[in-house]
């Protein structure tokens, strides 16, 4: 009988951190304003907890046995792990976990089917988490959160159908496995286009990621989920762009609707687009949707 | 044609486990900046992926299956892995090892 009173999307790229001020002020302006948004907005949202889907860029596990999916159940979580503090240049954080909520979707997920794996111990962090939590400054909320570390980059890696459905488990969890009135802030991390590693590691496909926020903020699930494929996005940028498979989980979760997007950065150095989206939680949010079908 | 880099991957590269140990063990990462033989000679590497890792080849690692987000990985441990400097010079020495084969020693 919980609620999802917040649902956003954002990227978490490290370059963002460490080369802001190398950044021209309308790509800064552009940043920064997203993320005070996600500040703003999830703190009037008054959650209880946040739970935070992004990819964990072969961080926590050897390569040749990968979760597709790994709860965080410790009661804190602190980073960035070391080895990635001075690349990704932001500050040593610690953050409330909530081991309750985990233990609930992790029980939920089983139960409907959705293989999930769950550390009760510290996991490593790197931009996934460390990104929106400093630049956001999540951690100074007082909310805890439990973080969703995903497979995006080991095939075979779950697509969008499969984000999707657990998405909507994720969305069932919480409106009948959580206690009463309990709400919760959904963040999808990662994205937009960039490829970490292959040749084209300074190429942005901005036309990709200009339509891929148009898509999200459509609210047409039927067409993202056509659409929004692993092929799609590999083009856009191998080994990376797929983590915006994060997203979909998040929109599976709230179901069809609109969302806001806070404006588009390309800049070079980033290696990186970005772009960030909070979607419409509101009863006008879900009646636009059904005003304007697909 | 797909530009996918993980349409080659092969995860039972020995590289993979040497990027892994490097990032999680400081001092194994120490070491590799001391002596990178010793440490490789710790790794069960067939010649050709010990071969390429030391030439800084990483064109043919990709094409012997090394997952592309751990080659950016190995590309830092070798060339640093600061935001501002090391990482910017990792990047470049990637690129160009992908693209036209030279990179710094």
């Amino acid at each position: 009988m919980g609620d999802i009173v917040f649902a956003g999307g954002i990227p978490h790229l490290p370059a963002m951190v460490g080369l802001y001020d190398r950044a021209p002020p309308d790509v800064q302006a552009i940043v920064r304003n997203s993320y005070e948004a996600l500040h703003t907005e999830i703190k009037a949202a008054k959650p209880d907890a946040i739970i935070v889907f992004a990819n964990d860029h072969l961080v926590n596990s050897r390569i040749r046995s990968y979760p597709d999916f790994l709860i965080g159940m410790a009661s804190e979580h602190r980073g960035p792990h070391e080895w990635f503090k001075p690349w990704i240049g932001c500050r040593d954080y610690a953050i409330k976990g909530d081991q309750r909520t985990a233990a609930a979707l992790f029980r939920g997920m089983i139960r409907r089917g959705i293989r999930m794996f769950a550390e009760t111990g510290p996991l490593k962090f790197d931009d996934n988490i460390s990104v929106p939590v400093t630049m956001g400054e999540l951690d100074k909320l007082g909310i805890p959160l439990v973080p969703v570390l995903q497979n995006c980059t080991v095939p075979p890696i779950p697509e969008q159908h499969r984000c999707y459905e657990v998405g909507q488990a994720l969305g069932d969890i919480i409106r009948n496995d959580l206690p009463p009135g309990m709400r919760v802030a959904l963040i999808g991390s990662g994205g937009l286009s960039h490829e970490p590693g292959g040749s084209r590691y300074y190429v942005i496909d901005e036309e990709f990621d200009r339509w891929f926020l148009e898509l999200v903020t459509s609210g047409d699930h039927d067409r993202m989920l056509k659409e929004l494929t692993f092929d799609r996005m590999e083009a856009s940028g191998s080994g990376g762009t797929v983590e915006l498979f994060a997203w979909v989980v998040i929109v599976g979760a709230i179901g069809p609707r609109p969302g806001r997007s806070f404006g588009y950065a390309n800049f070079r150095d980033f290696r990186c687009g970005f772009g960030a989206v909070i979607w419409d939680l509101s009863k006008q949010g879900m009646d636009k949707r059904e005003r304007e079908p697909a | 044609m797909s530009k996918s880099l993980l349409k080659s991957y092969d995860p039972s590269l020995v590289v993979h486990d040497l990027v892994q140990d490097l990032k999680w063990d400081p001092a194994l990462r120490n070491e590799f900046a001391r002596n990178e033989a010793a440490v490789l000679d710790r790794y069960p590497l067939e010649p050709a992926e010990r071969q390429a890792i030391e030439k800084r080849d990483f064109r043919t690692l990709y094409d012997m299956g090394m997952h592309p987000y751990l080659g950016g990985q190995l590309s830092r441990l070798i060339w640093g892995n600061d935001a501002g400097g090391g990482a910017i010079r990792a990047v470049n020495n990637l690129v160009a090892s992908l693209t036209s084969g030279k990179t710094e020693p």
